[in-house]
Parts: structure tokens; sequence; C-alpha cells
């Protein structure tokens, strides 16, 4: 059930008042929001639902048990197991095919026929994301910074509907307590949560989707049947679509979660802002990058272990994190370009003594620039399908100069130049458009809304596109 | 430009110092400076927003649905014609119908039809059936076609083979692709395996378009868009890809108070084979080649199954038109060891590629590649690309 159907709107307008009347009996509301969140996700397979339940009581079962066992060594033990198991899920649906492909590829250069037999996984929507929680919550159990609650609240709490196919990766420590307590129907944030739906749709089904069919697409798929300039335009349209496809799904989440009285962190602010790699990091993907932190850079021994360590442990995250995105070589290699910018970031920080300062001595402007361009070139690798490809795409950025461009149209640089350009917005104007919205009468507001679905209907493109981070 | 201090955002993955093994979370590190940073737009800075109760929350969603649904009643009838057979079309229909009526008498499908005109997007919500084919197979016409018709039989000894249309880079062999969602992935293939040839050239876009096909005019009229697309792009090859969608009793476009039965039926076929054809003649007509990709198997056996049945017809009318038209096979192209399915398939050194995607009916890269080389094969049978090499050398 995507976001942006009719499909959507029609579940959503009986959840959300059977929501609001049950949450004054939580014992009612819990198991309500669990069927109704198990029914969002067998819209695309049914099966995929007791996979999620079984992924809720195995780490449950296992949470439970770290924090009531005081053995150091049994908690650890059973540490393991919870992440052998969630690994083991995530490893088997969504990295077999691709770890037997690239063994038995490997045997066969060193002259091995493996006996490695391929399977056809069908890779169950938001896996990634939901063994992400599941693996912050028994972690946090395990360190003692969170105890554990029970197996209902915690079911509410990996298959909340807004979040589960695509994040943002909400934290225990940010929903559960939220679950616990009835949300007060008194004091809904509705302007705000109406704004960021009605932008959100805007963003994917207008820009993301028109730059994809437009221009993205089509020079991704043939680069050498393209001009320098389409494919330098084409770099930078993938740069706003991805932002536009998955800002705007974690902003329709996000007002979604407002009017069900839940609040989810933040996920996206101005990441082509950002003056170094590290500044885009805190921008993109906000929750994934603090769940890298805490999860995979901090356990490795982050900056502790001395600055070559710090350099390891820089590299193995990033590469995590690209892997995390697919099970492709490009998406390791986008994240170890990431890994090596970052490093490269904090070894000149250290020659010019200013750590403060990701580019110091650089100003503004040239840093976010130099930034956003080492972004786009890393999204090259992130887009393409093969190395091949990807090498195509750069070589073409040089080769094909004056040539014709019939794809770079008013329309491709309109799209580009809004959706950079908000990124520059001062960010006390949607304050004021939210604020002055929410002091409108209810039918202007709903004519305002309506207007805006209607706009967004006609600018966009036929169909309903998935996506982009529904595959990750 | 003078230098701001940065945004003191949480680092990734910086300044850290925690380990696994701590329990308690350390204090938060103290500040060197307080925070000069843009404000948020969930901060706590800007005009202060009233909240609203939950109830509010549902009349504005309902009222926003209910308004946005009368001022896009247009679209929202053709999403619902545009549906497949059932009782939500039905349903969708009954709504949306009326609907339509109200918000066109009531002038309220003129702000759409505004915005509309004004991006040079009128006429997106018109349901359009019209095949344009004549209402019996055109197989036996002859096409106004430049293209020789090549002879199925064998020449005899001594028989002068029929002269190759020759193609060289002065004079390029002009290619265009077009179909369903399954053409996508083959079609930037023969673009890139096309344009790297010098006596080829693709023309025009990859018009590859989801969820569309022959049964449903009015999801997407395609004999109008090949009609369109031939006489401006003049190409000599249209290399096509449908029926994926197409496996479904469900007919638009047949003259009122006709039916083709089931799905498969003998007036299935019939009708079905009529639009293969029509395709077909509109392209050889406008002196083109038609070459027909296949569909391939898929890792659903009911489907496959569906798929053997549109591809028997077109391959049929691929047959009638000798010479004008060639159909390409896919079924055995991505078969496995075991004559089935295959999401991997080695390449030539033998190395596993990955050549259908996840959701086991599209094609992946390497995929495409595979059906790339075989409509070149194909084109090469049908037309000389290479004898200019010759006279460049002489």
């Amino acid at each position: 059930m995507l976001f942006p159907t009719a499909t959507f709107a029609i579940f959503f307008l009986i959840v959300l008042p059977l929501s609001w009347l049950t949450m004054p009996w939580p014992h009612r509301w819990r198991p309500f929001m669990i069927a109704a969140s198990y029914v969002f996700y067998s819209w695309w397979d049914w099966r995929f639902v007791l996979l999620l339940a079984g992924c809720t009581i195995w780490n449950q079962m296992l949470a439970v048990r770290i924090w009531r066992t005081t053995d150091r060594a049994r908690r650890k033990g059973l540490l393991f197991l919870a992440l052998a198991g969630n690994l083991g899920l995530l490893g088997y649906f969504k990295y077999y095919d691709f770890f037997v492909s690239s063994t038995d590829n490997m045997a066969a250069i060193v002259g091995y026929d493996l006996p490695l037999s391929l399977k056809a996984i069908v890779l169950p929507v938001g896996i990634s994301f939901f063994t992400f929680m599941a693996i912050s919550y028994v972690v946090d159990a395990y360190r003692g910074e969170f105890e554990p609650t029970t197996l209902e609240k915690f079911a509410v709490y990996l298959s909340f509907f807004p979040h589960l196919v695509a994040g943002p990766i909400v934290r225990p420590s940010e929903l559960i307590p939220q679950i616990e307590k009835p949300r007060d129907p008194r004091r809904v944030d509705t302007s705000r949560a109406f704004y960021l739906i009605a932008t959100g749709l805007f963003k994917k089904v207008v820009i993301a989707n028109y730059l994809a069919s437009s221009i993205v697409d089509q020079v991704f798929a043939a680069p050498g049947q393209h001009s320098s300039l389409e494919i330098l335009i084409a770099v930078y349209a993938y740069a706003v679509q991805i932002y536009a496809d998955f800002s705007g799904y974690t902003d329709i989440a996000i007002g979604i979660a407002l009017l069900l009285g839940f609040s989810f962190p933040q996920n996206f602010d101005s990441p082509y802002a950002a003056v170094s790699v590290q500044d885009f990091w805190r921008r993109w993907h906000m929750t994934l990058s603090r769940w890298l932190r805490d999860y995979v850079y901090i356990p490795l021994g982050g900056n502790r272990k001395g600055t070559v360590l710090t350099y390891r442990n820089l590299m193995l995250t990033m590469l995590i994190g690209g892997l995390w995105h697919g099970a492709a070589w490009t998406f390791v290699v986008w994240g170890g370009l990431h890994g090596v910018a970052l490093a490269g970031e904090r070894w000149w920080h250290g020659r010019r003594a200013a750590p403060a300062r990701p580019l110091a001595g650089w100003p503004r402007w040239r840093a976010r620039i130099l930034t956003f361009h080492f972004v786009c070139f890393a999204w090259i690798f992130f887009r393409s399908d093969s190395f091949g490809s990807a090498w195509d795409m750069i070589e073409g950025l040089f080769t094909g100069w004056g040539e014709p461009s019939p794809l770079v149209t008013s329309g491709v640089l309109l799209a580009i130049a809004v959706g950079i350009g908000s990124q520059y917005l001062p960010a006390r104007l949607p304050r004021v458009v939210m604020a002055r919205f929410s002091r409108l009468p209810v039918l202007a507001q709903a004519t305002v809304l309506a207007l805006a679905l209607m706009v967004t209907s006609v600018l966009g493109p036929e169909g309903v596109a998935p996506f982009i981070y529904f595959q990750f | 430009m003078a230098d701001r201090p940065l945004p003191q955002l949480p680092p990734l993955p910086d300044e850290e110092t925690r380990t696994l093994e701590q329990a308690v979370p350390p204090p938060d590190p103290p500040r060197a400076a307080p925070p000069r940073r843009r404000p948020r737009p969930d901060g706590d800075d800007g005009p202060p927003r009233k909240l609203a109760s939950a109830g509010h929350a549902l009349v504005v969603c309902v009222l926003a649905l209910v308004i946005g649904l009368v001022l896009n009643a247009p679209g929202a009838h053709k999403n619902a014609y545009n549906k497949p057979a059932g009782w939500q079309r039905d349903v969708a229909l009954a709504l949306t119908g009326p609907l339509a009526g109200v918000s066109h008498a009531l002038l309220l499908d003129r702000p759409r039809k505004g915005v509309q005109a004004a991006v040079g997007r009128s006429g997106i919500d018109d349901i359009d059936t019209d095949l344009g084919l004549p209402p019996t197979t055109v197989a036996t016409t002859t096409p106004a076609t430049t293209v020789p018709r090549a002879t199925t039989k064998k020449p005899r000894a001594g028989t002068p083979t029929p002269k190759k249309p020759a193609f060289s880079p002065k004079k390029k062999l002009r290619i265009w692709v077009a179909g369903d969602s399954l053409v996508i992935t083959p079609g930037y293939a023969i673009v890139r395996a096309a344009g790297s040839s010098p006596a080829m050239e693709p023309v025009g876009t990859v018009d590859g378009r989801v969820a569309t096909g022959l049964s449903r005019p009015d999801v997407f009229n395609w004999f109008d868009e090949i009609r369109r697309q031939v006489k401006e792009l003049h190409p000599k090859v249209v290399v096509l890809a449908f029926g994926g969608n197409d496996d479904k009793a469900y007919m638009t476009g047949l003259p009122d108070g006709a039916s083709v039965g089931d799905f498969g039926s003998w007036a299935w076929r019939r009708e079905y084979g009529r639009r293969v054809g029509g395709v077909m003649d509109t392209i050889n007509r406008a002196g083109a080649f038609a070459v027909w990709i296949g569909l391939p198997q898929t890792s659903s056996q009911d489907q496959t199954a569906r798929f053997d049945v549109v591809n028997a017809v077109a391959e049929k009318q691929a047959r009638k038109r000798p010479g004008r038209a060639a159909y390409v096979d896919t079924y055995t192209m991505f078969a496995g060891d075991d004559g089935g399915f295959a999401q991997y398939l080695p390449d030539g050194s033998g190395r596993l590629e990955k050549v259908r995607a996840d959701d086991g009916v599209h094609f992946e890269r390497a995929g495409g590649d595979m059906i790339a080389r075989v409509v070149l094969k194909e084109l090469n049978k049908v037309f000389d690309l290479t004898s200019w090499r010759n006279k460049q050398t002489a």
C-alpha cells in the first residue's frame, strides 16, 4: 500500500478515527494498531506479516532475557544470538544471492566450480528498516539504556505503519514512551502534519517522478548515447530525485504519525546545503546516520583507539552503510567513497588543527559546492547498475561536449533548481506558512489542501512510481 | 566571505567515546560555544502554531479529500476507467461518473483544466479507446514498405539472393523502441548496442510505459502513439514488446456490445491478433520493419502459461508478415538448466550474471543485453549493415 494512492487514503480515513476513539483505552488501541499495521504490510504480501511477527517475538524474547540476566558472559551470548537472528534474516532475504554469486564468480576466477545454488528470493519490503529498529531495541537493553517493554508495545513499536516500510528509523526511547501514554486528542499539530504531507507528496509525485522519467532513467540506462551536458544534468537531477523521493516519503510518514498523535525524529535537514561530507551525513537520512554511529562506529571503537583505527572504523561504518542500501558492489563503492571522504576530512582537520570546521580555511560557498559535487559524484555509483555503466557515465562527462542535448529542457532545469533552491530557503518560511495555515477556518484548510492535491495530481506523471528506498 | 561557525549537529561518526560495554550513557559533552545554527523547521522559532483537536484533523482530512475528489473528478474518472476489470472498477466508475458530471455542471473542473492548459497537459483526462484499425485483419494488405519481402523458402541453387537494403554511417538504420515496462531494459540495451554501431542510429527515446498494453487503449492508446511516432521519427526499424499486461480477458476499444470471452478464447485470440497485426501493419505502412520481442517465462508458472498464449498470437502475426516483421523468442533464452525460470545465467565466460529482476518478470541489464544481441542478429539478417566497411577498405 503506497502512501500516494486512493487505497491508502481509504485505509487512513478508517484508521485515523478508530485510533483516536480507542486511544483512551491502551489495551484496545494497541491490538488495533498492530492489526492496522499488519493489514497495511500484508497489502504487499501476507507472508511478510509472518516474518515481521517472527522478528517481533524473537527480539522481544531475547531483549527481556538480556535485561533480566546479570551474568555478563550470558548477556553477551544472548546479544550475539539476537544479532545473529536479525542479521541472519537480513542476510538471507537481502544478501543471499549476492553472496553466492560473488563467491561463485571469485571461485571461478581461480578455477573452482563451487556447488552453490541461487534462489530467487523476494525481498520483503522494509526489512532493512525493521531489523535495524529491532537491533537497536536489543542493544539498548544490553547496554542498560532502555528497559524492554511488553510484547504488545514492542509489536506496535516495530510495526507502526507510518515508519514500517521506509523509516525514519525510530529509536525505542523515542517511540515506546509515546506508545505507553495515550496521546492528547486536544493537542494535535495538524498544520505541521498537513504541511509535511502536502510538500512530501509534491516532492515525490512531481519533482522526483518528473526528473526520473524526463532525464535520469534515460541517461543512466545508456550514457554512451548522451552528450556530456545531458550526463552532467542527469547526475544533478538524480541527486534531486533521490532527495525528493526519500525525503518526500519521510515527510509524509512524519505527517501521518503526527495526525495519529505521534512524533518522529527529523530525517533530512537541507542536505545539499552541507559544507562538508561529515555535515552532509548530519543532514541526510539522519536517523540512519545516528544508527550507524551508535550501533556500528562506536562498538568498533569509534575514535578512541588512535588515528589509524579511527580511519578504519570510519571506512567500515560507511562500507556497511553502503551495503545496507543494496546487495551490489556499486553500493559498497558508494559507501567506500564517503568513508574515504570522511577520513580525508578528518585528516585535513588534524593537519589544520581546526576540528570544528569541516573544511577549515574554505569559504562556505566553496565548501558547499565542493561537497555537493562530491556527493553527486558518489551518486553515480549508487544509481548505476554496474561498474561498467558508472564508468560510462564518468567517461561521458568529458567526451561529449558540444553535442545536442535534447533532454536538457527548461522543465528539467526548473525541477533541479526547485529541488536544490528549496534547501536554501529561510527556515522561518515553513513555520510562517504553518502558523498561518493553523489559523484558517476548517473549510479553508480543506480547500487549500484539496487545491494542493489537484496541482500535484496534474503536474505529476500518470501512475504511481514506487519509492526508491523501498528496495533498500 | 567570512567564515561562520558550523552547525553543532550530532556528529557522524566522530567524537564519540562510548563502547558497547558501557551500560550507562555518558553525560552530554560540554559544548565549546553556544550553537549558532540555522533554525530548523521543527524548532521552536517562528510564529506559534495553533494546535487542533483530533476531530479537527479528521474533518479537514475528509473535507480535503471530498473537495479534492470534486476538483479532480475528470482525472479520478479516468483512473477508475483504467482500473483492471472487476468489482473495484465497477464501484469506482459508479462513484466517479456522476461526480465528474456534477463537477462539470458546477464548473468545478475548471481549475484543473486551467492548470492543465497552463502546463501544456490539456487532454490528459480524455479517455480514448479508438484503435484506428480496420475491423478485420489487414494481414493481406500490401504495405508500401521499402523493406524487401524475405522468403521463408530456401532459394534454389543459382537463384540470386534478394539484395538486402544497405545502411552505412552516411545513411544510418534508424531504430525506435516502444512497448510496456518489459521493453525498458532491453530497449536501452538495444540503444547502447545500436549506438555503438556506425551504421545504426537509435531515434527518439525508449518509449516504455509501465502498466500499458494493447488490450487497454483507455489506459494508454498505443495505436495512436505508434502512428504518431513513426510519422515523426521516420524509423526503419521499430522494436516492440507488448503483452505483459495483456494476459487478461478484459479489453477496451471493442465495438459496442462486443465481447471477447475468456482470456485465451478463440474470440480473444482473434481480437488480440487483430491488434498485434494492426500495430505491425502501421509500422510496415510507414516503411519500417517490426521486431516483436516475445514474453519471457516468469517465476510464476500460471503467468508463464498466460504469456504463452500471448506469445503464440504475436508469433503467428509476425509469421504472417515475412520480411516485414520478426519475432524474437525470449522464452528459451532465459531458461535455466532445467528448462524453467532462471534469475541468474552464465555469461560467455561462464560467470553467473543476474539476468532477471527480483520481481521474477522484468529484466536486469545483463538480460537486456542478451535480448539486444539477438535483436541485432535479426536485423543483420534483414539489412546489410556491414558492406560499407568493404567499400571503405576498397
